[in-house]
């Protein structure tokens, strides 16, 4: 939901490797517990029973015993703050507890819905970068006129929602001319649309900062020398100017994670494909508490990772960062 | 003008929409063929049990009339047919009910069908545990079940209930088997097991449940075209929410069957051709909008009348429904035997909504042209369940909304989610809703009108929305519910439904709408005519 | 070329504000009468961007509707913006453990994905516009927050700012005189992105059932409404979206444009 402009990169102050990873990990475990703590409180301020939840939702017509029941079953006679110590009790041996709704395990609900995300996130990850490369090299090389078009496409790209572009997308290649499935179908046909549903919207914002760092990087003064070194322009763009660009671009992979997953709430409900994004959503309809709880932790958890391995690609890649 | 509504002809009136399906229709070789896996796409909500024992929704249903079998049903005339009990007699005191089981007939786990079976079943419906609330409640006058004999269950109950046998024939009351019933909840609300012509076999959530053919099943219901086995293979169930992409879905051929289709897909398919479209409304209520007579501006009968006078519903049905949509002057679904029909109490007239609400005292007009008596706005509040009300009928509510203003009432529209709605009603903080509720047999009149349903359950749960209140409709339900005498029943709830039809405590609109669409190669489908859900038993594909 | 998008940006954004202010001049019609009887009417020259399924005039409604959707986008990243500048000057300006609390909060805000936010506000409080447009604010705050904290430390330790220090100027001064009109540069560029994206994402809401409610003439209830007539009527969706992607699209172009021209200055 924010903006790329708002990634920004690791730290930049130097630290020997022991070092960074204790702060890296102590980080994610704050991060982790800080998430858990809102999230547990905000969704009691939620209006409605929890027990009413759990017996299928309001207007169930439960009766009062077993209403009382499910308070007793799931704990949720005992004070607040009882309950609360008890959840981080439990999540602390890495028990994220029973669905309400489903009557499952947290965790295997979301294990069996985990994989279709991250497939669908990686997929749009891979195709965005692709078409945001081949949109910032175009306007990089093209000169004005190819510039001046791929901004334009951009712009559009970026300024398109997520659903609006799904139902486009089905009515011209499912309803009109047949060529795709307009819901989700086992197999690679039934990834297509999805998958550009969320990664052209991705590629705008992409291919924006691409750009900039490559128009950067061209004026830059190891590019000038290397042209006097006298490589041919080809090869100073593809050596020098495209991994000039990668650098920011891979500081965006976080935002973009967070984004691909607001997406997929969207795109999962579309096309009807099982995910997290789409257990998110219904979890939260219905007042199911741990699964809410449960599918904010993965996520926050993804993201941390996805941080923290950009931020070792980082260390990694700029000799800036690196310790002497 | 009181007339009984006939029964509908065929209340499943297979309309064979497309013009282009004129030319294919009835092919020559119109044997079936056992084979195939058909794939049906639902755009109700995925259940979250699959046991329709726990709870008790619509949802359930559906899908649980592929594997669940009750021990009555219904034909298409309305009458209790036989399906896993093969007679029933009624004591002469109306107290005992004596159901005789089909032979030879087992469950999928390889328990047989036995009394005991019954028992079990009634034990888990009224378990506190289990959670059951449609269940529980058709069950509220059963004291005791007994095992007569290995197939004769005696069913024992409190005062006389007329409504037994259309109460057993809904798919939230089937027989499970009692062994599998022993498993925890969890398990059994992935895989419950039944005596069905599917088998549960996995259920992938948020996408499908695969469903196999049973194929030692002997247990069809009195009214089925053939016996045996299902002639499907498997039945693929998938879930799709979105109906733009649901509709999709059929066109391309992805999906065979699908369900809650929309005003406009409809009218859209009769064009397109290829697709046949079933028609099952659904039985007890019909849908209206309920007005709540216990606060004011309602607790004056003319504000009531002169309301449903200034609403112009059947304009509003004809743009927003596309013909697929019948005007209902009932209480009761066009389905029910027992429903009246009173056309001339609900016609659109502005001048007598006028003169009503003159008489009322509400004779001054503001600024905005509403209408106000002593300071006070004429206001109503109508909260708007979007989990409920079909988009289209929230569009209804809207036109409603301009016309009514013309009179000068000033209709608050609250969309809300299920929890904030239930949350409205349960707080008395409304003057119109609309509810639907789906029963089987006119007793619905009673959960609806009676003094008793004003009375919120623990969960804040109440039916009696417009909160009538007369010790002599209460007394009418109450003898009608306990008469073993047809001709008298029917006397009784045509009473009934007069004093709230002419009471002015609801706005009638059509039957609770229930479409299914298939494509042509799809035969044999049909709803059932318990409560309109799908049965995929006789369904072949000729393809 | 650059100048003559910024101008079809301006162009765009002062026709969207002709009609949020004075929506009668473009669309003279009322915007909520209902005509059953000519329902879903497709685009023609009686109704530009055809009827809706009350007979109701898409294009008046478009147009009466500007003045609610950019309200939302506006007011969504005024919130957006008012929380981040608050923790990004407590971050950038506060001694060094402020600045710890506040990036690690932000830090932690960055870990939900923003829909989540938006919904898990929504479900509290319930749907409607006050709501969506707080809970898109909400959700942007964290971007925002950390595009002001790097400015300010940018700016803070910039000569001018250092030699007002040993000139003894109070904090209250340097953050009027030397930080707000530095940071004010930047967050103008951000203000005028954030809008476009505060109004795709409230239409989002919109989407999923969440947002204004109908019949009030705004694009993402209008949207939502239309949806179900996806496949038989697609102008009902086609136009309230193409709106919202063209407001994005111009104050994109303008915040761009701008920034191009700092940039230059």
């Amino acid at each position: 939901m924010a903006l790329p402009l708002a990634a920004i990169p690791s730290s930049g102050v130097r630290r020997g490797w022991l070092p960074w990873a204790l702060l890296r990990l102590g980080g994610v475990i704050f991060v982790l517990w800080a998430v858990a703590t809102i999230t547990f409180f905000a969704i009691r301020l939620i209006p409605g029973d929890p027990a009413e939840a759990i017996l299928g939702g309001p207007g169930s017509q439960a009766s009062a015993a077993a209403l009382a029941q499910a308070r007793a079953e799931y704990g949720l006679d005992l004070p607040l703050p009882l309950q609360y110590l008890h959840y981080l009790g439990r999540l602390a041996t890495g028990d994220l507890g029973t669905s309400y709704s489903l009557k499952q395990p947290v965790i295997t609900v979301i294990g069996a819905t985990l994989g279709g995300t991250l497939l669908l996130a990686l997929l749009s990850l891979l195709v965005a970068s692709a078409i945001a490369l081949a949109l910032a090299a175009w306007s990089a090389r093209g000169g004005r006129v190819a510039s001046g078009v791929s901004w334009a496409l951009e712009v559009v790209a970026a300024a398109v929602p997520h659903f609006w572009l799904a139902i486009s997308l089905i009515l011209l290649f499912s309803s009109t001319v047949g060529w795709l499935p307009p819901v989700s179908v086992p197999g690679p046909a039934g990834l297509v649309l999805p998958v550009l549903t969320l990664a052209l919207p991705l590629s705008g914002f992409l291919a924006q900062v691409m750009r900039e760092s490559i128009l950067d990087a061209t004026a830059s003064p190891f590019v000038l020398a290397a042209r006097a070194r006298g490589e041919s322009a080809n090869g100073v763009f593809w050596r020098h100017a495209l991994r000039h660009a990668a650098i920011p671009a891979i500081g965006l992979v976080g935002w973009a994670f967070g984004s691909l997953i607001s997406g997929a709430v969207v795109v999962e409900t579309i096309f009807a494909r099982p995910g997290i994004g789409r257990s998110l959503l219904s979890a939260v309809q219905q007042r199911d508490v741990p699964l809410v709880l449960g599918v904010v932790l993965v996520v926050a958890l993804g993201y941390m990772l996805v941080t923290t391995l950009t931020d070792l690609g980082d260390r990694l890649v700029d000799p800036r960062l690196r310790t002497p | 003008m009181k007339r009984v509504i006939a029964p509908a002809v065929s209340i499943l009136a297979v309309a064979l929409l497309a013009t282009g399906c004129s030319s294919t229709a009835p092919s020559t070789s119109a044997k079936p063929v056992s084979a195939g896996t058909l794939v049906y796409a639902t755009g109700d909500a995925e259940p979250t049990c699959l046991d329709p024992h726990v709870g008790g929704n619509y949802p359930q249903a559906l899908v649980a009339t592929q594997y669940l079998e009750s021990l009555v049903s219904k034909n298409s005339a309305g009458d209790i047919i036989p399906w896993l009990a093969t007679k029933w007699t009624e004591a002469s005191d109306g107290l005992s009910w004596d159901f005789t089981l089909k032979k030879n007939v087992k469950f999928t786990d390889g328990t047989p069908l036995t009394a005991e079976a019954v028992v079990a079943n009634v034990a888990h419906l009224q378990d506190p545990a289990t959670g059951s609330s449609t269940g529980y409640l058709a069950l509220q006058k059963v004291s005791a079940v007994t095992a007569v004999s290995a197939d004769v269950a005696r069913i024992t109950l409190s005062t006389p209930d007329s409504a037994l046998l259309d109460s057993l024939s809904q798919p939230w009351l089937a027989i499970e088997s009692p062994t599998a019933l022993k498993r925890s909840k969890a398990v059994n609300c992935e895989s419950p097991v039944g005596t069905g012509p599917f088998i549960v076999t996995k259920w992938t959530h948020q996408q499908s449940i695969t469903l196999t053919r049973n194929d030692h099943y002997n247990s069809p219901p009195a009214d089925a075209a053939h016996t045996g086995p299902a002639y499907l293979k498997a039945i693929d169930w998938r879930f799709l929410p979105d109906s733009a992409s649901r509709y999709a879905a059929l066109q391309a051929g992805t999906v065979d069957v699908i369900d809650n289709v929309q005003p406009d897909t409809l009218a859209a398919a009769k064009k397109s051709g290829g697709l046949v479209a079933i028609d099952a409304p659904r039985p007890g209520a019909s849908n209206r909008i309920e007005l709540n007579s216990s606060i004011a501006p309602f607790t004056d009968a003319r504000v009531r009348e002169a309301f449903i006078r200034s609403a112009d519903v059947n304009d509003a049905i004809s743009s927003l429904f596309f013909g697929t949509a019948k005007r209902s002057y009932s209480a009761l679904s066009s389905v029910e035997k027992a429903g009246i029909s009173e056309p001339p109490l609900f016609g659109y007239d502005q001048n007598a909504a006028a003169k009503l609400l003159d008489a009322a005292g509400w004779s001054t007009k503001n600024g905005a042209g509403y209408r106000t008596k002593d300071g006070a706005v004429l206001e109503l509040r109508f909260p708007v369940s979007t989990n409920q009300s079909i988009p289209a009928e929230q569009s209804l509510f809207e036109q409603l909304q301009a016309t009514t203003k013309q009179a000068g009432f000033k209709v608050d529209l609250q969309p809300m989610d299920l929890s904030s709605w239930y949350g409205a009603l349960g707080k008395n903080q409304y003057n119109l809703v609309s509810a639907p509720y789906t029963k089987v047999g006119p007793d619905v009149l009673r959960i609806l009108f009676d003094s008793a349903g004003t009375k919120p359950a623990p969960s804040g749960y109440f039916a009696n929305h417009s909160q009538v209140k007369n010790p002599a409709l209460d007394a009418l339900l109450e003898k009608a519910a306990e008469s073993s005498n047809a001709a008298e029943r029917l006397s009784l709830y045509k009473q009934a439904q007069e004093i709230v039809l002419k009471g002015f405590y609801i706005l009638p609109l059509y039957d609770q709408q229930n479409h299914y669409l298939s494509r042509d190669l799809v035969k044999g489908l049909r709803a059932m005519p318990t409560v309109s859900t799908p049965t995929m038993y006789d369904t072949w594909l000729s393809r | 070329m650059r100048h003559l998008l910024l101008w079809i940006g301006c162009a765009v954004l002062l026709f969207l504000l002709v009609a949020a202010v004075a929506p009668g001049v473009l669309a003279p019609g009322d915007p909520l009468a209902i005509h059953p009887a000519q329902s879903f009417r497709a685009p023609s020259f009686a109704h530009l961007f055809g009827t809706d399924e009350s007979g109701r005039d898409i294009y008046t409604r478009i147009i009466h509707g500007a003045g609610a959707s950019l309200l939302i986008g506006v007011s969504a990243t005024a919130v957006g913006v008012g929380l981040a500048l608050v923790f990004g000057l407590l971050a950038g300006l506060g001694p060094r453990w402020l600045d710890f609390g506040t990036t690690r909060f932000l830090e932690v805000l960055f870990a939900f994905p923003g829909l989540l936010l938006a919904l898990l506000f929504i479900v509290v409080y319930g749907p409607g516009v006050v709501t969506s447009t707080i809970a898109v604010g909400l959700a942007t705050a964290p971007g925002y927050a950390r595009i002001i904290r790097s400015r300010v430390l940018v700016v803070r330790r910039a000569p001018y700012l250092e030699s007002a220090t040993v000139l003894g100027r109070g904090w209250w001064f340097r953050l009027r005189r030397h930080l707000l009109p530095n940071v004010a540069g930047s967050l103008f560029v951000l203000v005028t992105l954030g809008i476009g994206q505060s109004i795709v994402w409230a239409s989002s809401l919109s989407y999923l059932g969440l947002g204004s409610v109908p019949p009030a003439a705004e694009w993402g209830a209008m949207l939502s409404a239309g949806r179900t007539y996806l496949t038989s009527f697609w102008w009902m969706t086609f136009f309230p979206g193409l709106f919202i992607v063209i407001s994005a699209v111009a104050t994109t172009l303008v915040g761009r444009g701008l920034q191009q021209r700092t940039r230059q200055s």
